[in-house]
């Protein structure tokens, strides 16, 4: 059983011989971005680079997927906010938005390019996949990602004009949500036909920390209960924070599986979400992984693996300045103490 | 002047505005405050900012979100409005007063949290040289030196954009050994902050918000502790 068989057998609920260690985001080290001599912001615009650099992790360490883009921007880029990427910094900054598209909600037109495939980093972030395909699609799963309606949402218009307006203007919001899932769909619809075999769907701006239960129940999970219902298969919801609050409603938004990062109490996750859920999860991406040692990155494998995940997914991006001994610690715990019966 | 009594409602009046987030009704009652001859600052420190601590109470009792916070500070803002020009010309001043530079750092451009911590520190008298978001870290440095500021407040709310912290640090505490430096962000924990050599941290969105609720606290106490003492 490769790693590509693993991850997808995974996914079917089929029996696999150890745990999968992958993740729905950015994975990308800077031991992969500096065996090709690149600047970190060169590396976002260019779909051979781009490639190059996804598929290094796998073949430096051997995690096992290869996943694409890594900053945030694509989407809104395309929505019509401006990209700063940092081109004058030569060491890891990743792409922010410089200027939303606009300042409030209420003069937000939300426009879907007639070409959508050929619209901003679109196309590039599409040829990687197809790129990655061939140079690794054989032995790993090719992901791809995008952000959750709010939160994409909040890359194009002003963070704090929206958070009023998620309380105080609900019809407004729930139009522009609407149209904002819509893209999505394209969006990942393009991305699967370009190469990739799972979306990940990361809606971490609506979670507990920032937004009361009520208002996510109301106002977003009815937009990603939509957009899982019309994409394909695999797919993952994915939220950072603490979020058992509302563990059940992201159960219940259709998605394949849940990534939650180690703010939850996994165990808890599990009880509440039941013995058959799939969930990710939920290795410390910074504190553990980057500024951890090799024994307490084996001991966040062995408390995730008893805690009940049914892949070993870092909670966010892995942060590229992750020392080698780390990635190969993780690699060789979940090789040590995964072995499924 | 109003009897003491009345001063107690105003100054309930004052905290429900904001606890409830009533822009209109802060506003409102900071003119009554003015009218009948409540000294503003007492208006600002026991309405005001008590309405503000008791929205962070609800918040880490999750009733209150981010959202709520945002439109109890919008309410604060307007009765602060009404009431600094007040404040300023009563020539009181804060005794504990003291000048903060604040930014969210290059690499990033979530200010929710850095305006919240804001408006905090206006509301405890204090002056705020806000350099925005995405500042490069060399700016903290020169304007905490232009300013002489006691603290400089530093946001990130990615991992992502972390990084350059202990630099800017360590560039601080060599310029001024007594500059004291808060970090706020999501990535960051108190082991995070220790090795950055901060002197206090929040650690997610919520959390910035919570901990500049906490710091008006602070603030609020030795203001009181320094006008009884």
């Amino acid at each position: 059983m490769n790693s590509r068989e693993r991850a997808l057998k995974m996914f079917k609920h089929e029996p696999v011989d150890r745990i999968p260690v992958f993740s729905g985001y950015g994975n990308i080290t800077l031991h992969g971005v500096e065996k090709y001599g690149w600047n970190f912001s060169e590396i976002h615009t260019d779909a051979e680079k781009m490639a190059k650099v996804a598929a290094s992790t796998y073949e430096l360490f051997g995690f096992e997927c290869a996943v694409v883009p890594f900053d945030m921007g694509v989407e809104a880029e395309v929505l019509g906010s401006k990209v700063n990427y940092y081109s004058h910094r030569t060491d890891v900054v990743y792409p922010t938005i410089e200027k939303p598209a606009a300042e409030k909600v209420d003069d937000l037109k939300i426009e879907i390019p007639s070409d959508l495939a050929n619209a901003g980093r679109i196309p590039i972030v599409r040829e990687a996949l197809s790129k990655l395909k061939e140079r690794v699609g054989k032995e790993v799963v090719i992901g791809s990602w995008v952000l959750g309606p709010y939160t994409q949402t909040g890359q194009i218009v002003d963070l704090s004009n929206l958070s009023r307006a998620a309380y105080k203007k609900q019809a407004l919001m729930n139009e522009i949500l609407d149209k904002v899932s819509s893209f999505l769909i394209e969006v990942i619809r393009l991305y699967r036909e370009a190469g990739a075999d799972y979306i990940t769907i990361r809606e971490m701006g609506a979670g507990p920390d920032i937004l009361s239960p009520a208002i996510f129940q109301k106002l977003i999970k009815p937009h990603l209960d939509r957009i899982f219902s019309e994409i394909d298969s695999p797919n993952v919801l994915h939220m950072c924070g603490d979020t058992n609050m509302i563990i059940e409603l992201l159960g219940e938004c259709g998605a394949d599986a849940v990534s939650v990062e180690c703010k939850n109490d996994v165990a808890v996750t599990r009880q509440k979400l039941g013995a058959d859920a799939l969930i990710l999860g939920d290795i410390d991406a910074y504190s553990v992984l980057v500024n951890g040692t090799p024994e307490q990155i084996e001991q966040a494998v062995k408390d995730a693996i008893d805690k009940g995940v049914n892949a070993l997914w870092p909670g966010c991006d892995i942060w590229p300045t992750v020392p080698k001994e780390n990635m190969e610690a993780l690699m060789r715990a979940a090789r040590e103490y995964g072995k499924l019966s | 002047m109003a009897s003491e009594d009345r001063t107690k409602e105003i100054l309930e009046g004052l905290k429900i505005a904001v606890k409830d987030f009533e822009e209109e009704e802060a506003a409102k009652w900071a003119k009554t405050a003015l009218e009948e001859g409540v000294d503003p600052f007492m208006a600002t420190m026991e309405g005001l900012a008590e309405g503000m601590i008791s929205a962070g109470d609800l918040y880490n009792q999750k009733e209150y979100f981010v959202p709520e916070l945002l439109m109890c500070s919008d309410a604060l803002h307007a009765g602060l409005e009404v009431l600094k020009p007040a404040i300023e010309a009563s020539g009181r001043q804060s005794e504990v007063k003291g000048s903060i530079v604040l930014g969210v750092v290059e690499g990033d451009v979530h200010d929710i949290g850095k305006n919240l911590v804001k408006i905090m520190f206006e509301v405890a008298g204090w002056t705020v040289h806000d350099l925005g978001k995405d500042v490069p870290l060399a700016k903290f440095v020169e304007e905490q030196v232009r300013t002489d500021s006691d603290v400089v407040g530093l946001s990130a709310l990615m991992t992502t954009s972390m990084l350059g912290m202990p630099e800017v640090i360590r560039k601080l505490k060599e310029k001024n050994p007594n500059v004291r430096i808060l970090l706020g962000g999501a990535p960051i924990n108190p082991e995070v902050a220790e090795k950055y050599g901060a002197d206090g941290y929040a650690k997610t969105a919520g959390t910035a918000v919570d901990e500049a609720i906490h710091l008006l606290k602070m603030l609020r106490e030795e203001e009181m502790g320094k006008q009884k003492g």
